[in-house]
């Protein structure tokens, strides 16, 4: 119970960083970094809510895998929009 | 109920290893609930990119006070449900049925906020993506894509919020019923991961639906 309540403070406390950090003027292509706080947010449910840490080795394992697949998924996926090079079509003559 | 009188099905070797695998068995299912999500990540990446003007546009329109209210719900029963959690472990079913049905409030409570007051705001403001749009200029393409992902996004998590509700008050019927003690509380635990994953997805589109495009 004493961890839930630990965890939770810790959750609002990250999600008013978050919220404070949105009111910084960023560069618009920089402002992805907002979601920094809610990765740290992610690790905390994860392991004082859903107790990754307990239970069988087959929890760990599919949890990684699943963490694994999605960075796969992302970094393929914006390979193409964040390298490729936008080039002005030049009018005909 | 206890585990240690339960018989286990026959291609487990004890009730434990029954117990294990069935969390387990949700992890490898929240695993390829993290690619179905992971997609619209990549759509929101992907669509920013190449509108960044019109995501900011569209993001600026998005109700962030109520956003924030409904990370506040979700946050808070999450810690609700893993208290109940804790409360069977310890063989306090009467803890379970409580922090159940507060579970249950908090995520009704989320889906009135999202869909009774938010959509309908947005639906009042025209912010449905079709002929209709309310934003216009330069922009308009761009705020539509944001409001694509806003719908499909929000509705889907809606979904997932729905079955957890449904899985909630399941629990709350079997526990109700006597059917959980400190020995024996497994589907407890698995509706537990569900409903903390539903919570992560809800972590990761409040700042790219309300914060990313509230630019200052």
């Amino acid at each position: 119970m004493r961890n839930s309540i630990l965890a939770l403070l810790a959750l609002l406390a990250l999600l008013a960083v978050e919220i404070g950090v949105s009111f910084i003027p960023f560069n618009p292509t920089a402002r992805p970094l907002i979601l920094i706080p809610a990765l740290v947010m992610l690790g905390v449910i994860v392991s004082a809510f859903m107790q990754v840490g307990r239970g069988p080795v087959t929890v760990r394992l599919f949890a990684a895998a699943g963490a694994l697949w999605l960075l796969i998924l992302l970094a393929l996926g914006s390979l193409d929009p964040l390298t490729r090079v936008a080039y002005p079509i030049r009018a005909r003559d | 109920m206890n585990e240690t009188f339960l018989p286990h099905e026959f291609q487990y070797a004890s009730a434990e290893h029954q117990s294990q695998t069935a969390i387990s068995g949700m992890w490898l299912f929240l695993a390829s609930e993290m690619l179905f999500f992971g997609v619209l990540f990549l759509s929101w990446i992907f669509c920013r990119h190449w509108n960044p003007v019109g995501f900011d546009v569209g993001g600026g329109q998005t109700e962030m006070i109520l956003g924030t209210i409904n990370s506040v719900l979700l946050l808070t029963s999450s810690a609700t449900y893993t208290a109940g959690t804790r409360c069977i472990e310890a063989g306090n079913a009467r803890g379970l049925i409580a922090f159940c049905v507060i579970t249950a409030l908090l995520g009704l409570t989320f889906l009135g906020v999202k869909f009774g007051l938010e959509w309908h705001g947005d639906l009042d403001k025209h912010l449905f993506p079709g002929p209709d749009f309310a934003i216009q200029g330069a922009a308009r393409a761009g705020a539509q894509l944001f409001f694509v992902f806003y719908f499909v996004s929000t509705g889907l998590h809606g979904l997932h919020m729905v079955a957890g509700i449904g899985l909630v008050a399941w629990i709350l019927w079997r526990a109700r019923r006597g059917d959980f003690s400190a020995a024996y509380s497994t589907p407890v635990s698995v509706v537990g991961l569900y409903w903390s994953f539903v919570d992560m997805v809800w972590v990761v589109l409040y700042p790219l639906i309300y914060l990313v495009g509230r630019s200052p």
